[in-house]
């Protein structure tokens, strides 16, 4: 027991455990920090003192579907500034060389606080030579300032697609915060069409240069002699469906217009051309993009920015009539012996729906051939909206193509259903379906749907889902990757395609309402449609196929607020079939084999 | 083998070893945090010339006559409280605290000399009241002893130093036969005060338990009320003391309580030193290879952080060895104060033994994580000539007193 005497054992006893306790404390802590979670503080060291400076990859160009390039990139100078080298007072004569308001500089700065100030940050991008000339003509005085060469989009290889190619730029911090984990601030990225459906193949992998910093973060050398760094990997190049003749001719007509157009391979379902007017122009989206360009397309009313090619809805008129046919031949509710007269006027009920002509007896093909309303208005009763509307559905009207660029429009493809959810149920007749067989009243479709629709047309029912994208070309062994689309088929007899496409090929090629797009070289099919607009003029379109006998482009128009489908959308299609077909010879069995194989020379 | 025995006898290798081993280490480790560093690459020469010094002069107390070493306890204790007045006075201030004064070109600090004068001291005048210390008088004289030093470091302001004398003398008291009731009267009201930083229910909490203790002491009214009260005040006045530290102290009492809170400001040190030595693993990123320490993460690691140099280039395996060198000193002293009969002989060394183990404790925890960061070296491995000096003198005494162990038995 403890006694208060002088130097006791007993004491002495205390401060041998308590040395033995502080020991043990102190070794167990240590035993923790370095053996327990020393992986922990490992990465924190890292953390510390290795930084990297991020090397932005090329990324991958845009071909033509015969190899000539679409999109490109060219270098442009970069402005980059080293905080800790950079003499803050002249940033007012910097920002003025660089066109940009004062106090552009420290904003930059601040937001990129988190990188080594000992480390560059880009502070403009694509600078034009004037300023380039004044850092370079001053380059003693402006320390810590340097351009270096970063690559950008080039667009001028003859065609624009806006909407089909979609642009980049800088990725906005809402969807930075999404994909953090893949991008920083100032990365560009993809903004609509092929540029952002097929951002993660054309990005490439960055690069990193690996620095060692001290506490204060100036670099003291490269990290391991730089033995770590990453070099960038430049994104794939893409190999598109687009033709890019066929593209240019359907820009240059849809000049001053507003509409669009697709022109599809039938058998393959690849888009050979796609334009959306009006567009914007993508030289504009290349680098640094204001705020103003930005806000004047939005603010548009022609809605330059709206890809009218997969969103715009209107009702496709006479364009529909032939969906009505195949719904009555197929389900064996007419043949082709079925006569209607047609006296310029049908009458339902009080009410009289007019035609465009008295066209007298028609049979249906005759009835395709004239665009004679009263044969189908009278067929539309025959076969009800039950038989039209699942007919419509395979043909994929209702719902999205699945196309491979930027939104989709579902459209609409009227059912009972849909006229009980509308009008409620037994609150509509007959009469309501009367406009329908037209193309006219509920029926919404999208350019796209109705060039894949024009595309079974010509291919008795084979397609695939309509597509840009051919393959990538893979960097690491320059081969073509392709890509493979789905099938899209509607199970329809050969007959009733027969007779169909030949009603089709008379709109052209007989005494139709497209007579006067006839070609010599080859035989169309087609059909003229005018959607009525209750907002103004009315809306053409025309739908089309050629070569007859082996179709190899299907197309599909709409010229908004134009008027007639024959006058104003058929010419487009004409054009865009000849310039396609100018030097296409082969046979329907060649193509075949040509698109069996997928290695691009 | 009859050399080398009869050398022992007369000198101890168990210290002497470990010490010069970690004289060796210091020099290595200070090589590694300093030969790179902008304004700090003398430092190796610098402390390699203090080691020459301080091993001379542990040599010199070591051949001294031990009379020598008894006689100058007084003149050591005055002139190390007039050294302390002084460094107040003309100090310079170096981090927020006066504890520098400088003599020609080379500063000292006279908390260090007066380390050698408190032990001296206090081991002189608790020999002088063997037996009487449990009076009143003399407890509350021989405390007064041992705050006057204490009082005027904390005025510097250095509580790390100050923590340090509070420490030797608790032990050498605790050593010189205090009862006790009266440890508890010394201690209690240190427990309250460290009790108080971790708010009000913890200070309660902790009156409470006093309040038990002494009625289980079954003292009289009038002694247990005084000493409630005693304690209640030292809470309280502390309370008031924290407003009044630099607020450099105020955070760092913050940052130890929670050292995440503010990774940029006074927890920065602590975490620095924690993730040099956690990232060091089993056997450390080698020589010169610790990137915490080459790219200077922690500032002024060559002092009060050279543990987690250590730690990091070294790893667990050298971090402890280092802690075993120390555990054999420290055990050693323990063995030696048993073996010596002289009463001011066994307090020095049990003095010396308190010294090491507070500032290796506060000094390695707080490298460690696990003691607040409060400016403390580590005896012969830190940056500094004065701790090293020091430390090296006491060494040198104790050596004599071994030396010197049978003129007395």
């Amino acid at each position: 027991m403890d006694d208060n005497t002088f130097a006791s054992p007993y004491r002495r006893r205390l401060l041998f455990y308590a040395v033995i306790l502080l020991f043990l404390f102190l070794i167990m802590q240590l035993f923790r920090l370095q053996i327990v979670t020393n992986k922990f503080y490992s990465d924190k060291s890292n953390e510390n003192s290795i930084k990297a400076e991020v090397l932005s990859p090329p990324r991958g160009i845009f071909y033509d579907r015969n190899m000539h390039i679409l999109v490109g990139n060219k270098p442009a100078y970069t402005l980059e500034i080293t905080p800790a080298y950079f003499d803050s007072s002249l940033a007012p004569l910097v920002e003025k060389a660089i066109g940009e308001n004062e106090g552009y500089i420290s904003s930059v700065l601040d937001r990129t606080k988190k990188i080594p100030s000992f480390l560059p940050r880009k502070i403009k991008r694509d600078i034009n030579f004037k300023a380039l000339a004044l850092l370079e003509e001053n380059h003693e005085h402006f320390d810590g300032t340097k351009y270096v060469i970063e690559l950008k989009r080039d667009y001028s290889f003859g065609i624009n697609g806006a909407h089909l190619f979609g642009y980049t730029k800088e990725i906005d911090p809402e969807l930075l915060r999404e994909r953090k984990d893949q991008y920083q601030i100032g990365d560009y990225i993809g903004y609509g069409g092929i540029e952002k459906n097929y951002e993660y193949l054309v990005k490439g992998t960055k690069g990193y240069l690996y620095y060692l910093v001290d506490s204060r973060q100036r670099i003291i050398s490269r990290y391991e002699n730089g033995k770590k760094d990453i070099q960038p990997d430049r994104g794939y190049d893409l190999v598109l469906t687009i033709d890019k003749s066929v593209q240019k001719v359907a820009e240059l007509a849809f000049e001053g217009k507003k509409g669009a157009l697709v022109a599809i391979e039938p058998l393959t379902g690849e888009i050979l051309a796609l334009v959306s007017a009006p567009a914007f122009d993508l030289q504009e989206f290349a680098t640094t993009t204001s705020s103003e360009f930005l806000n004047s397309l939005n603010s548009n009313v022609d809605k330059p920015m709206f890809n009218r090619a997969t969103m715009s809805r209107n009702p496709p008129g006479s364009t529909f009539k032939m969906l009505l046919a195949i719904t009555a031949l197929e389900e064996g509710i007419i043949t082709t012996k079925y006569t209607v007269t047609c006296g310029g006027s049908f009458q339902f009920g009080n009410r009289p729906f007019k035609c465009t002509h008295v066209h007298g007896s028609v049979n249906v093909t005759r009835a395709i051939e004239k665009s004679c309303n009263v044969f189908f208005y009278n067929l539309m009763l025959k076969v009800g909206l039950d038989k039209w509307s699942e007919y419509g559905s395979r043909f994929g009207f209702g719902e999205k193509t699945g196309i491979d660029i930027s939104e989709e429009s579902n459209g609409i493809m009227p059912s009972r259903n849909y006229f009980d959810r509308v009008y409620g149920k037994g609150k509509w007749t007959d009469g309501y379906l009367i406009s329908l067989a037209i193309g006219q009243g509920e029926v919404v479709t999208t350019p796209v749907q109705l060039a894949q629709y024009a595309a079974l047309l010509a291919n008795e029912g084979k397609t695939k889902i309509p597509h840009v994208l051919k393959g990538y070309i893979d960097n690491q062994n320059n081969s073509f990757v392709p890509i493979e689309f789905g099938d899209f088929t509607v199970d329809i007899s050969k007959e009733t395609f027969n007779i169909i496409r030949e009603g089709m090929r008379l709109v052209v090629e007989g005494e139709g309402t497209a007579a006067h797009i006839r070609q010599k070289k080859f035989d169309i099919a087609g059909k003229t449609g005018t959607a009525q607009n209750p907002h103004g003029e009315n809306h053409a379109l025309f739908i089309g196929f050629a070569p007859f006998n082996n179709p190899q482009i299907a197309v599909a128009v709409i010229v908004e607020n134009a008027g007639y489908g024959s006058t104003h959308a058929a010419p487009i299609a004409r054009d865009v079939m000849k310039e396609y077909l100018k030097n296409i010879t082969t046979n329907k069995s060649e193509l075949i084999a040509k698109n069996a194989g997928g290695i691009i020379n | 083998m009859k050399i080398s025995y009869k050398l022992q006898d007369k000198f101890d290798l168990w210290i002497f070893i470990p010490v010069l081993l970690l004289l060796g280490i210091s020099l290595v480790v200070i090589y590694s945090a300093t030969t790179n560093h902008p304004f700090a690459s003398g430092s190796f020469d610098k402390q390699f010339f203090w080691a020459l010094i301080s091993l001379g002069a542990f040599f010199v107390f070591y051949l001294l006559p031990s009379q020598l070493i008894r006689l100058s306890a007084v003149p050591a204790y005055v002139i190390s409280q007039f050294l302390l007045i002084a460094v107040l006075v003309a100090g310079k201030v170096v981090k927020g605290s006066k504890s520098w004064i400088a003599v020609g070109s080379i500063g000292f600090q006279p908390s260090e000399a007066a380390k050698i004068g408190l032990i001296l001291f206090l081991a002189y005048w608790l020999v002088a009241k063997k037996d009487e210390l449990n009076t009143f008088k003399n407890l509350t004289v021989t405390i007064l002893f041992a705050f006057i030093p204490t009082a005027l470091i904390l005025l510097e302001p250095d509580t790390g130093t100050a923590i340090v004398f509070g420490f030797i003398s608790l032990v050498m008291i605790y050593w010189g036969g205090i009862s006790l009731f009266g440890l508890f009267v010394v201690l209690s009201p240190v427990i309250v005060v460290f009790s108080s930083l971790f708010g009000i229910y913890a200070l309660i909490g902790t009156l409470t338990l006093i309040l038990i203790a002494l009625i289980f002491f079954n003292k009289d009214l009038f002694t247990s009320v005084s000493v409630f009260v005693f304690n209640l005040a030292a809470g309280f006045i502390f309370e008031i003391v924290v407003k009044f530290l630099q607020p450099h102290q105020q955070k760092r009492i913050a940052s130890f309580l929670d050292p995440t809170a503010d990774p940029l400001g006074s927890g920065y040190n602590a975490l620095q030193a924690k993730i040099a030595i956690g990232s060091g693993g089993l056997i450390g990123k080698g020589f010169m290879q610790g990137n915490q320490t080459q790219l200077r993460f922690i500032p002024e690691q060559w002092t009060d952080f050279i543990y987690c140099v250590i730690g990091e280039e070294f790893g667990f395996i050298g971090g402890l060895f280092v802690l075993s060198l120390y555990l054999i000193i420290l055990l050693r002293l323990l063995i030696i104060s048993k073996n010596i009969n002289d009463d001011f002989s066994t307090l020095v060394v049990i003095g010396v033994f308190a010294l090491f183990f507070i500032q290796l404790g506060i000094n390695v925890g707080m490298n460690i994580g696990i003691a607040p960061v409060i400016g403390l070296t580590l005896p012969l491995l830190s940056y500094g000539g004065s701790s090293l000096f020091a430390s090296m003198i006491l060494l040198g005494i104790v050596f004599n007193i071994y030396r010197n162990k049978r003129l007395h038995s």
